[in-house]
């Protein structure tokens, strides 16, 4: 038998696959299993493949939990933005055409101070507070709405039996129903409890609004409202219901417009099929533009829920970006440690260069040897990462709780998030780019000392020795 | 006189140091035939160990050519290069050149694993493994096969040497100095333990050494000066 290679094609065929030879991932495991500083290595991956499975799970569910409380305080769609001459009656005609409209109610939407008579207003709230939670802020968004037909479209009738709400302090029916002759008003039950308000309390609305001089001209009054607190309300939305009152929308109607008794500044609407939310959207903006249009001005904005909050569901997104950034440099970090453990053992193993080359071994598989050494490494760190990201990540509230007990710290305060455990969302999808990430990155960081590897004269080694 | 397995053919090698060239080989002209034995002698700086590694296509000479079987080989790219040395030679170092990670037995099968892809490995791993641990026996070292390099004596080690160069079942051993590291009484054994092996097996062997004993125990001996040679 002739030891060379015959034809070009098989040259070509045996060099290629020299470059994959069993000797490769041999030497590789015996230099990782005689090396346990490789550890670091593979520990720095799993740390970092683990600390983004589990932070990115954790924004993901809280983003997930924040949508849903959001979502339960907001209407399907919100028609707003509506100018002065639009009427109730006109825009529920055009609404109620839509084949996806199951329910729509009319909203007047005002704001103001309320406060017991003689009271003054608190100060001025600490700088980040209210968005999550709110409540603590003086001004309010007064919804002046239809109590029957609100109930059809938000989940407003289960607001007023949360059954965090004590029964003294829950509305009675009808509900929004004049109390002494005076209007009521009902409150969000933290702002409740924090202003020591209870029901029967007089209150007072302090707003303003714009009346004609007689000349055409309109110019801003002060408006006062009282009220009886007829009870409180509780979403799972806190930053809606610290920020939120809501009085029957007579009430308004009388004070904002008397003499427009069909006037309407907002429209909720509760749709069929949420699946199709944006097209009926659409469709309804369409409707509506006709409905009120004048001028080419176009008066009138329609909205899905997720587009009304688009800006507070983009910051909590948005940080869950962030987070990946941070994390996703850790990883590059940890790749680093990696990096010097195999450039160390590249060093150390210069005289296997040598070796293996005289014994038939190419640059390439040199290469191929450090490169397995890099990717052995990676994966494990990945598959520790991962299998532990997941696991944390199930069982992240024992995790808090155990910490909680452990160390009297509490790393995520669900109270503060109006949440009762922290919340979670695993992404397979998340998880495959986290790995592939990794891998990348592994891949990247090996072929360094990979190439040096390739590159060491393999002479030296051998007359050096 | 059989027909040579090894060539070199007005073999030239220098080394560039800055913009200086240091000749090493001067027009080396040697031929080995299939199971004859040569000692290649010379004071330290002749050549010697340069020639060995330009005849085992670890490093390309300058100009001239190395010949397997009658065939240019020099000038082929380097995967195939490295499958030729593989096959066609067997190297024995004087520092024995053993991996320490490894026991005696996988030192050994490094040398199979060369050729084989993972899975033809795993596929022929007990025949391997087989003819590994046969060989090692005939080196001596039937009870040292788990045995790490730092587990053993340097004689040993150099048997294990011995046995992974054989194992690929090469035509030509290229020996640098294969006792220059050991004992007198081990270097006796080793010299004759290869030898023996020559024998049965009709290599060739091409030894370079500093000792006229072992060169005279060759069939020939070349004599190299300066980078030429000046006798054989």
């Amino acid at each position: 038998m002739s030891a060379l290679p015959n034809t070009p094609r098989e040259a070509r065929t045996t060099s290629a696959l020299l470059a994959q030879r069993a000797y490769g991932p041999f030497l590789a495991l015996r230099y990782l299993l005689t090396r346990p500083i490789n550890l670091l290595g593979m520990g720095g991956i799993t740390i970092s493949v683990w600390a983004l499975v589990v932070v990115v799970s954790l924004f993901s569910g809280f983003l997930a939990v924040v949508e849903k409380h959001v979502h339960a305080a907001t209407a399907d769609v919100v028609v707003g933005d509506l100018p002065p001459w639009a009427r109730w009656s006109e825009l529920r005609a055009a609404i109620a055409d839509d084949a996806n409209v199951a329910g729509q109610t009319p909203r007047l939407v005002h704001y103001g101070l309320l406060l017991r008579p003689g009271h003054r207003p608190p100060p001025a709230p600490l700088p980040g507070r209210g968005a999550l939670h709110g409540g603590d802020q003086p001004f309010l968004i007064v919804q002046g709405i239809d109590p029957a037909t609100e109930a059809t479209v938000t989940g407003f009738s289960s607001w007023l039996v949360n059954p965090e709400i004590p029964v003294p302090m829950r509305a009675t029916a009808p509900v929004l129903a004049p109390q002494n002759g005076l209007p009521t008003v009902l409150v969000g039950l933290q702002r409740m409890r924090r202003e020591g308000l209870a029901v029967g309390d007089r209150v007072v609305l302090t707003t303003a609004h714009l009346q004609d001089d007689g000349q055409g001209r309109l110019t801003p009054a002060k408006l006062q409202i009282e009220l009886v607190v007829g009870g409180a309300f509780q979403t799972a939305h806190g930053g809606f219901d610290g920020n939120t009152a809501f009085v029957a929308i007579d009430t308004l109607r009388k004070h904002l417009f008397p003499s427009e008794p069909d006037a309407v500044q907002e429209i909720a609407v509760r749709v069929h099929d949420e699946s199709s939310l944006v097209p009926t959207a659409e469709r309804l903006q369409r409707a509506v533009t006709r409905a009120v249009e004048r001028d080419q001005r176009g008066y009138g904005r329609v909205e899905t829920w997720r587009e009304k909050n688009g800006l507070f569901l983009a910051s909590v997104a948005h940080q869950r970006g962030l987070m990946q950034i941070v994390l996703i440099v850790i990883m590059v970090v940890a790749a680093f440690l990696m990096l010097a453990t195999l450039s160390m053992m590249v060093t150390e193993k210069v005289s296997d260069i040598g070796i293996l080359t005289a014994l038939g071994g190419t640059p390439r598989g040199v290469a191929a040897v450090f490169l397995s050494c890099g990717t052995v490494v990676t994966l494990c760190g990945i598959a520790f990462g991962t299998g532990l990201g997941v696991v944390t990540a199930i069982w992240l509230e024992e995790v808090r709780q155990a910490l909680r007990w452990l160390t009297g710290i509490d790393l995520f305060p669900v109270e503060v998030y109006n949440l009762d455990r922290v919340p979670c969302a695993i992404d397979p999808w998340w998880l495959l780019q986290v790995a592939g990430m990794a891998l990348a990155i592994g891949l990247v960081v090996s072929t360094v000392p990979a190439w040096r590897a390739a590159r060491h004269d393999p002479l030296v080694s051998l007359r050096g020795a | 006189m059989n027909a040579p397995v090894l060539q070199a053919c007005a073999v030239h090698k220098h080394y560039r140091l800055g913009k200086r060239e240091i000749p090493v080989l001067r027009g080396i002209d040697l031929s080995v035939a299939a199971g004859e034995t040569v000692a290649l002698l010379g004071a330290s700086g002749a050549g010697k160990s340069t020639l060995l590694h330009v005849l085992g296509l670890l490093d390309p000479p300058s100009s001239g050519e190395v010949r397997y079987d009658g065939r240019r080989v020099d000038a082929l790219p380097i995967g195939e290069r490295a499958l030729l040395r593989h096959r066609h030679v067997g190297f024995v170092f004087q520092f024995y050149h053993l991996i320490p990670e490894l026991t005696a037995l996988q030192n050994v099968l490094l040398a199979r694993m060369m050729d084989c892809s993972l899975f033809a490995y795993w596929r022929r791993r007990r025949e391997v493994r087989a003819a590994a641990t046969a060989m090692l026996e005939q080196v001596g070292l039937g009870e040292r096969l788990h045995h790490r390099p730092a587990e053993l004596s340097g004689g040993e080690r150099q048997r294990v040497a011995i046995a992974r160069a054989l194992l690929a079942d090469p035509k030509v051993v290229l020996a640098d100095e294969p006792t220059g590291n050991l004992d007198s009484t081990t270097a006796d054994g080793v010299v004759d333990l290869m030898f023996t092996i020559q024998r049965q097996r009709g290599l060739a062997f091409l030894l370079v050494t500093h000792d006229e004993e072992l060169a005279a125990r060759c069939h020939r001996i070349v004599r190299m000066k300066d980078g030429q040679v000046v006798s054989g």
